[in-house]
């Protein structure tokens, strides 16, 4: 019974996009939904689908869009579907996104304004939680890759020698921002936008140098020895997002492909949309809704001819 | 998390004797500053004023974050536990902790509750101290039980991690690390915090502790 549901369903809907696990890229779903029903009049059904799966169904013609394709994270889906198969296609514009680290006020208070700050001993000292009168610093989760290339930072710059970086889930890195918060205690950790926590707290981001892609060596992480043998004493280069779309659903609607070409979220937008699902927990299809209907004239413009 | 069981053996059972107390500092929400606590101090205030000092007196407090109301986060080098509230607040209550903190951070549940609970001494607790020998076989619930009026039992997914949330017979450990590795609140305290929770509730464990991650 519920396959028949599904079936039927899919068969009604004139077109396929998918929606990512994160809540930016599950309104943007939703956002697309309502504003091409409401411009072209076509049904769109969102389905729930990881960014390699999207990319293998925008080949095989049963996905038409993916809402936010994270460069140089998918770099490899990219050269093989977009570059080298010319079945999938960028949208010229994307979200510009950022990481590094970030202190809390109180931080900022304590001296620690540059990544220069956190290898002075003195300094990173307020950051301590456990009594050993070394500071912590949390650098990401452990399954993520990001992980081990703050630690390699923090070799590199110089600042793992005086604090004690710290791996865990990012839902205990967050209560711990807010908890220091709370009692205006300084924090410093690692941070990536867009992201609620903007939207929650007034953070300041910890100063680097520039991004440097001579500084920036990382051995590839199927090495054991990757952490050691890198060096990163940079800032992290600037990451984006993208809107993707079928080649082929793009030559049947040259209408919605030119649409979907003039969408242009800005950071804050995304920052606000991961707010509204995530802390506000609105379901993603209200918030669209919401969305949709306050941006009227912004949505006229994109789909203008 | 997948340290929690590790930690737990090391550790023993989380409720020793009251003996050794390092020293700590509390927060002062009026000046904003921290000021030095101690065994002495905390003794000296409860008989002054037979409550615990006012910072860690059950509160409400501003307290923003994504976690949603219902949600217990621990933070052991504050001597706080907050249960989420709507409307970006908290209620704040005052907690005793380890010395050695929790010793690890991580995500658990709530996955049973008792009132007046059992306590059962840990065999090596029981083959030292003749007073615990004598409830080797668990000493049922009451005034006098180390565990309080109430225990909250944290589960990792099916599994018991031994950490338990509880009352004290000793009103002015709150605030203090001593030496268990258990969160001890006042009987009132555990009473209030065990009438709001459910079942299942999420428990953040914050990062105190975190020499256990060097070197990962």
């Amino acid at each position: 019974m519920l396959a028949t549901t599904v079936a039927l369903a899919a068969e009604a809907a004139d077109l396929v996009i998918a929606m990512p696990n994160w809540p930016s890229g599950q309104a943007t779903a939703n956002i697309l939904k309502l504003s091409i029903a409401k411009k072209f009049g076509l049904d769109a059904e969102v389905r729930e689908l990881g960014t390699i799966n999207a990319f293998v169904g925008l080949d095989k013609g049963e996905v038409d869009i993916q809402p936010e394709v994270w460069r140089p994270n998918f770099e490899d889906l990219i050269k093989k579907y977009v570059t080298d198969k010319g079945a999938v296609v960028l949208s010229g514009r994307a979200v510009p996104a950022w990481q590094g680290l970030c202190a809390t006020p109180e931080a900022v208070a304590a001296g620690l304004k540059t990544i220069a700050d956190l290898s002075d001993p003195a300094k990173t000292a307020v950051l301590d939680t456990d009594g050993d009168g070394r500071g912590e610093v949390w650098i990401g989760a452990p399954t993520w890759l990001s992980t081990g290339i703050e630690r390699v930072r923090a070799n590199s710059y110089g600042y793992a020698a005086n604090v004690t970086l710290v791996e865990t889930e990012e839902e205990v890195a967050m209560a711990a921002v807010d908890a220091a918060v709370a009692t205006a205690r300084p924090m410093v950790f690692y941070c990536y936008a867009p992201h609620h926590v903007f939207e929650l707290h007034k953070l300041t981001r910890i100063e680097e140098p520039v991004h440097d892609p001579a500084k920036w060596k990382i051995v590839p992480a199927d090495d054991p020895l990757w952490i050691t043998k890198s060096s990163a004493a940079t800032a992290w280069g600037t990451a984006h997002f993208h809107i993707a779309y079928a080649a082929a659903f793009g030559k049947k609607h040259p209408d919605i492909a030119k649409f979907l070409e003039q969408v242009d979220f800005s950071p804050e937008e995304v920052t606000a949309m991961s707010y509204a699902v995530e802390v506000e927990r609105q379901t993603p299809p209200d918030y669209a809704k919401e969305w949709v209907d306050g941006n009227a004239a912004r949505i006229d413009g994109w789909a203008k001819p | 998390m997948r340290k929690i069981g590790l930690i737990a053996l090391a550790a023993g059972l989380c409720l020793g004797p009251l003996a050794a107390l390092a020293a700590t500092q509390i927060y002062d929400a009026r000046t904003k500053k921290w000021v030095d606590y101690d065994k002495r101090k905390a003794r000296q205030y409860f008989a002054r004023n037979k409550q615990v000092p006012e910072a860690f007196r059950r509160q409400v407090v501003p307290f923003r974050t994504a976690e949603p109301p219902g949600t217990i986060i621990i933070d052991g080098n504050q001597h706080f536990l907050y249960l989420v509230q709507p409307g970006g607040q908290a209620i704040r209550y005052g907690i005793g902790v380890g010395r050695e903190g929790f010793g690890w951070a991580g995500i658990v549940r709530i996955g049973r509750t008792a009132e007046w609970p059992t306590w059962t001494p840990p065999p090596e607790m029981v083959a030292r101290d003749p007073n615990a020998a004598k409830w080797a076989a668990g000493m049922p619930g009451g005034p006098d039980n180390p565990l309080g009026a109430r225990a909250l039992y944290l589960y990792e997914g099916e599994n018991d991690t031994i950490y338990r949330i509880h009352g004290t017979v000793e009103p002015w450990t709150i605030g203090l690390d001593v030496s268990s590795g258990c969160i001890r609140m006042n009987n009132d305290d555990i009473i209030d915090l065990h009438s709001r929770v459910k079942i299942g509730a999420k428990v953040i464990v914050l990062m105190q502790g975190a020499a256990l991650y060097k070197g990962v």
